[in-house]
């Protein structure tokens, strides 16, 4: 059995998978389309976290950071709107203030990361929708 | 005679009309031009000479003998880009499918001798369904033969791939061998396997356009080096590519006079750098103020962005420009940024185009996905290409050049004929920080105050060595210069060098750690 936290539009629910046997369900790579397995239970909210609701409903998109390096300031707040280029924050590293921008246009829906942390490549820093 | 003349115009008409108006309409529905129209759109007016407009395939198993395919699914010959000699085939998907058969692959093998005995840059259109099946193992051959001509015209004439449809499977490693390669948007994909083989194989679903679309190979995979939204842009910038590139590896690119001044002094442009170190700034701001009418040809413009490389002309001479880019990841080098730059340098040294480097990086990137997918290895291309090139070879340091990075940006110390620094540069085996904690670390560590103590070793350290001058010193830059004055020195030293001549060791070929 294995644990999940998924979060969905801003919202985390824990989730326990359990693998029932190849028999009942047959994997993808058959070329079948099957159903995935419901888990045992309903999911429940984790936790609330500052959000808002995603301007088309649709996917996040989290901007992660590109290299390491120390968040200095981030140039933008939860709810706001934003266009593909406009700097979500500054990230300071390889001795330069890197500007990180956004890859498209929409909403920022959750900071991800207090200001002046450190982070590592491929931590999440901001979630757009 | 009249007969005779009438049979010619009837074969020949048939062979134009491609796969048949039905086809044609088809093919205009998804934004394609035709074979024909292509090449029309790419040369000049009225210069194209056809060639094998009358070859047939010879296959007769599973129902090919039934099978009339004018022209063999591809259209060859050649023509003139601004007034210039070019071949050219394209690929016609009207007629069954633009397949890769035995004599289809013989027509474009032809016309690709023909480009390099007479030393013209070659242009292909890619627009194939792949390999006809029906012709086995004479359509691999065809790929083969292909592939073969690609490699052995490698360096020696200019090689332009397009793709406009799908490009798939064998067929993809065709344009991958070649110079560069163009994709436009929305109608051409290129991948190895195709959506439904990935998804019967790894269960992974996805589009083709997702898996293999323009913007995938131009900003993410690295294999396109140029996409447009449609294909009248496409055909612009080959026309434009061409005008930087001499037509074969022993031939001068052409000089384009466009009567700006190579003396012009630009007051402004030492105020495009930030007085902090730290700040960022956009280098292809730099770029356009130095070269001949702000006139920049981006290759790559999406790919590896913390390095910007591409084309320009100094006083009327193309020049290939390879310089770090601040904005973007800090402008550090990494394993991407490497390969990127290491094969546009190659280009440009095989094709007589001397290169400009603009420097102003931090070092290479740490981290473990970085050494685990072998920086080493990669980053080796960069110090292998820029050694190896025996061009002019300027460089202009412009602020940051620390470490490895100081000597992989073209120094003195990889052959460099000309190194100006800008009185900004800090040339050092290090930034000033992480310096002065090595260097003195024990004395910041014993200080009653190690934080006043550290900062001013920072500050001796800064005055001692983060500057143009200790490198000025031991000779390994030429001069230190008003950034006003930068283009009227490189002009004036492009214009020194032109004679250079180098001559390396006779050896087979050098082993670049690919």
């Amino acid at each position: 059995m294995k644990h999940y936290r998924i979060t969905v539009n801003g919202k985390s629910y824990d989730v326990t998978v359990e693998e029932l046997g190849a028999s009942r369900y047959a994997p993808a790579a058959s070329g079948a389309s099957t159903p995935a397995p419901a888990p045992d239970a309903a999911p429940q909210p984790a936790q609330a976290q500052p959000a808002a609701i995603p301007a088309n409903g649709g996917s996040i998109l989290t901007v992660k950071a590109p290299m390491p390096g120390t968040v200095i300031a981030f140039k933008v707040i939860v709810g706001q709107q934003v266009k593909r280029g406009d700097v979500l924050l500054l990230l300071e590293a390889m001795k330069m203030e890197n500007e990180i921008v956004a890859p498209q246009d929409g909403t920022v829906v959750a900071l991800r990361v207090p200001a002046s942390a450190a982070v590592n490549t491929g931590d999440a820093l901001v979630d757009l929708a | 005679m009249e007969e005779k003349l009438r049979e010619l115009e009837e074969r020949r008409a048939k062979v134009l009309a491609g796969g048949g108006p039905k086809r044609v309409a088809a093919q205009h529905e998804k934004g394609k031009m035709t074979a024909r129209e292509r090449i029309e759109m790419l040369l000049d007016p009225g210069t194209f000479v056809e060639l094998d407009a009358f070859v047939r395939h010879r296959a007769t198993e599973l129902g090919m003998d039934k099978v009339d395919a004018p022209g063999e699914g591809v259209v060859t010959g050649y023509g003139a880009v601004n007034g210039r000699h070019v071949c050219v085939f394209a690929q016609d998907f009207t007629v069954i499918g633009g397949s890769l058969g035995e004599m289809h692959a013989a027509k474009i093998c032809k016309v690709m001798d023909l480009a390099v005995k007479i030393g013209c840059p070659l242009i292909g259109i890619n627009d194939s369904g792949g390999a006809r099946i029906q012709e086995g193992v004479d359509a691999l051959s065809g790929y083969g033969e292909i592939f073969y001509r690609n490699t052995c015209a490698s360096g020696v004439i200019p090689q332009i791939s397009v793709i406009m449809g799908p490009c798939a499977g064998g067929a993809v490693y065709s344009p991958a061998l070649t110079d560069f390669v163009f994709m436009t948007e929305g109608t051409s994909n290129m991948f190895i396997t195709g959506p439904q083989v990935i998804k019967a194989v790894t269960g992974e679903e996805v589009s083709a356009e997702d898996l293999g679309g323009a913007r995938v190979h131009s900003e993410i995979s690295g294999v396109s080096h140029f996409s447009f939204p449609d294909e009248q842009s496409t055909m612009e910038a080959i026309r434009k590519l061409l005008s930087y590139l001499p037509q074969n590896n022993v031939e001068d690119p052409p000089f384009v006079d466009v009567g700006d001044d190579p003396n012009r002094i630009d007051d402004s442009l030492g105020d495009l750098m930030p007085d902090s170190p730290n700040k960022p700034y956009d280098v292809r701001d730099i770029i356009t103020r130095l070269v001949d009418s702000s006139d920049f040809f981006e290759v790559q413009p999406n790919y590896a962005k913390n390095i910007v490389v591409g084309f320009a002309r100094l006083a009327g001479r193309s020049i290939g420009i390879i310089a770090n880019q601040p904005r973007y990841l800090a402008g550090v080098l990494d394993i991407n940024a490497s390969d990127k730059a290491a094969r546009f340098i190659r280009f440009c040294d095989a094709f007589n185009i001397p290169l400009l480097t603009l420097a102003d990086t931090a070092g290479y990137l740490p981290g473990v996905g970085q050494e685990h997918g072998g920086v080493i290895r990669h980053g080796a291309k960069l110090l292998y290409a820029y050694s190896e090139a025996t061009v002019p070879k300027l460089t202009v340091i412009l602020r940051k050049a620390y470490g490895g990075a100081y000597i992989a940006m073209c120094s003195r110390h990889l052959g460099a004929d000309q190194i100006f620094a800008w009185p900004t540069a800090e040339i050092a085996v290090m930034g000033p920080e992480g310096a002065a904690n090595i260097i003195f670390k024990k004395e910041i560590e014993e200080a009653s105050d190690p934080a006043a103590v550290r900062q001013q070793k920072i500050e001796e350290y800064k005055r001692s060595f983060a500057n143009p001058y200790t490198a000025a010193a031991r000779g390994y830059v030429d001069d230190v210069i008003d950034p006003a004055h930068t283009r009227m020195r490189l002009c004036n030293a492009l214009n020194a060098l032109l004679g250079k001549r180098q001559s390396t060791p006779s050896r087979k070929h050098g082993n670049i750690p690919v």
